[in-house]
């Protein structure tokens, strides 16, 4: 169909936490797709050799580094979460009004509590 | 089988084998990012996480491909531009990880 409507109309419908769990979700996708390019080429800037790598070391130790760090740590995590949540309703769970709420709720905040213990368990914290 | 049922299919074998490679991934790179070079050189260059990064390497631009081409399914009206968004898209999502693979393989500690 040529002149097929967009979808879907955030700019149109109200708000729910379906449905901005949903737009998260490909935000995040995207998120993350800019994120692993960029620690491709972290991992790439690695043949520079040991000297010019500081440089790199140095930037990954700032507070702009670290907040990078944390912030590509969470849009992994909503993504997992966000990820399960659509595999289980793929298997035809999870349908119910409530339960799409309660699920979209888990997502958010999972997320958070899921950065968390992802940064504690990489730091060896935990 | 239908072109879409297929890919929807890939969507979700690719997504079920990426949930736990991105969480290994997340966690290890929290944990090496302040690392000294060579101690990052070791990780990437011994196993399991060399054959690890590889693969989630290879599932994580297969994965985000389709579901970015899924976005412009949705957000882009013109065909033209739609095709070719897409076809940026699957270029970087081949080249990236390809030349990223070839990269560690060629690391040394």
């Amino acid at each position: 169909m040529e002149d097929r409507p967009l979808s879907p109309h955030i700019q149109i419908y109200k708000w729910h936490i379906s449905s901005l769990v949903s737009i998260s979700h490909r935000i995040t996708g995207i998120i993350n797709f800019f994120a692993i390019t960029l620690i491709c080429i972290w991992f790439t800037l690695m043949l520079l050799g040991e000297s010019d790598y500081q440089i790199i070391k140095i930037f990954l130790e700032t507070f702009l580094g670290k907040f990078i760090l944390i912030g590509i740590t969470w849009s992994f995590s909503f993504q997992m979460l966000s990820e399960v949540r659509h595999l289980i309703m793929d298997l035809g769970y999870g349908f119910e009004l409530q339960t799409t709420k309660i699920t979209g709720l888990l997502v958010i905040f999972g997320s958070i509590v899921l950065t968390i213990l992802i940064y504690l368990i990489g730091r060896g914290l935990i | 089988m239908l072109p879409v049922t297929k890919k929807w299919l890939f969507l979700k074998i690719s997504s079920a084998i990426l949930l736990p490679l991105m969480l290994w991934f997340i966690i290890n790179l929290v944990n090496i990012y302040d690392k000294s070079y060579f101690e990052i050189v070791n990780f990437l260059t011994t196993q399991p996480s060399k054959f690890l990064i590889g693969l989630f390497l290879v599932i994580a631009y297969f994965f985000s491909a389709l579901t970015i081409s899924e976005v412009f399914e949705d957000y882009i009206n013109d065909k033209k531009t739609k095709n070719a968004a897409n076809k940026v898209l699957n270029f970087f999502a081949i080249t990236i990880p390809v030349i990223t693979i070839i990269v560690i393989f060629n690391l040394n500690t």
